[in-house]
């Protein structure tokens, strides 16, 4: 259940799109239409579903009230805390202002410089969100992060054994590890 | 040891470092050697060259170099939370002994052992946490005891 935490959530999606950023198992735009995942009891919810009657006017009315919304709303700059969702070193993290990521490996930075972490899947606030396909734009959110820390991480040992055959091998592996506190999320006042 | 079998801790800052200014964790810097031992060659070198350059790089970090009769060459650090690490230097070129003052400069004194978590977040939740009622419609109705007949099994597979 460490998955439903919020806290840092290193996510493996399955959202459509570029296939190098979203290795998924199943493709939901493959060739084979109709039926991906085996049903079980828990494809659907278990109360009966219940769909509106669809109608394009009303629906593009709907959905150009919303996008006013949410665009008056960034215009105003009246949302509270950002959240992002990142593609760094090869994962994904859900980030906000003021927390901190390890990363395993060096980065050329050094302490105390900004960096900007361009690949932006998804930016959130309290009452929107927007979700990019694959990526949001560069002008449209900016993160910041800082290198606070720079160091190696803990000497783990890698033993190899075979019984009965008088095999066994033993290393200490220590790896670079950079900290990175991001300290802030911007969203630029335009969307289309 | 296994991971089980050692300490570990979260990953965490020095008092919020980086949220403002970032501030180097490194403190002191005592460079052990001795004048005449061979193991302190480096060493010695080391404070010929490099020590002044990196002394004016880090003004921040106070470097004391005290000549005593010793067999190991040490450099002691101290850091702003009060932790101490020694690193042996012995037998080390200069250029070892500068790459190994850099990654003293770079570290922030907390103790190298297993992270638990490779993320730390004060504010989990932004739009609310989710529990099983989230986004439940109220058109559904309340929750009822279910009924305990055989036709009223999984019928949805």
């Amino acid at each position: 259940m460490a998955l439903c935490r919020g806290a840092g959530l290193l996510l493996r999606t399955l959202l459509p799109g570029n296939p190098l950023l979203f290795p998924a198992a199943c493709r939901t735009q493959s060739s084979v239409s109709g039926v991906l995942v085996p049903r079980t009891s828990l494809t659907s919810p278990p109360w009966p579903e219940q769909l509106p009657p669809v109608c394009e006017a009303e629906d593009a009315r709907r959905q150009a009230a919303v996008v006013s919304t949410v665009n008056g709303s960034i215009e105003r700059q009246d949302y509270g805390r950002l959240f992002a969702v990142v593609h760094f070193a090869s994962r994904q993290w859900k980030v906000t202002g003021e927390d901190l990521i390890l990363i395993e490996n060096h980065l050329e930075a050094g302490c105390g410089e900004t960096i900007r972490l361009e690949k932006v899947l998804l930016v959130g606030a309290e009452d929107f969100t927007l979700v990019g396909r694959p990526l949001l734009g560069r002008d449209l959110v900016r993160v910041e992060a800082t290198v606070i820390e720079k160091t190696e991480s803990w000497p783990k040992v890698h033993m190899r054994f075979w019984k009965r055959h008088r095999y066994q091998r033993k290393m200490i592996i220590v790896q670079p590890q950079t900290v990175l506190r991001i300290n802030s999320i911007e969203l630029a006042p335009r969307l289309s | 040891m296994t991971s089980r079998g050692t300490p570990s801790r979260f990953l965490q800052s020095v008092l919020q470092n980086g949220v403002g200014r970032y501030v180097c964790q490194l403190k002191r810097l005592s460079i052990i050697f001795s004048k005449n031992a061979q193991s302190s060659l480096g060493v010695r070198g080391f404070i010929e060259e490099g020590v002044v350059d990196y002394a004016k790089y880090n003004p921040s970090t106070v470097v004391y170099v005290s000549p005593q009769s010793c067999r190991i060459p040490k450099i002691v650090a101290e850091y702003l939370n009060g932790n101490v690490r020694e690193e042996i230097v012995t037998s080390k070129t200069s250029i070892q002994i500068s790459e190994v003052l850099t990654k003293l400069t770079n570290q922030s004194g907390l103790d190298i052992i297993r992270l638990r978590k490779p993320f730390h977040t004060d504010n989990p939740s932004i739009q609310g946490q989710w529990h099983p009622f989230t986004n439940r419609p109220p058109c559904i109705g309340p929750i009822r005891p279910q009924k305990q007949d055989t036709e009223q099994g999984l019928s949805n597979i």
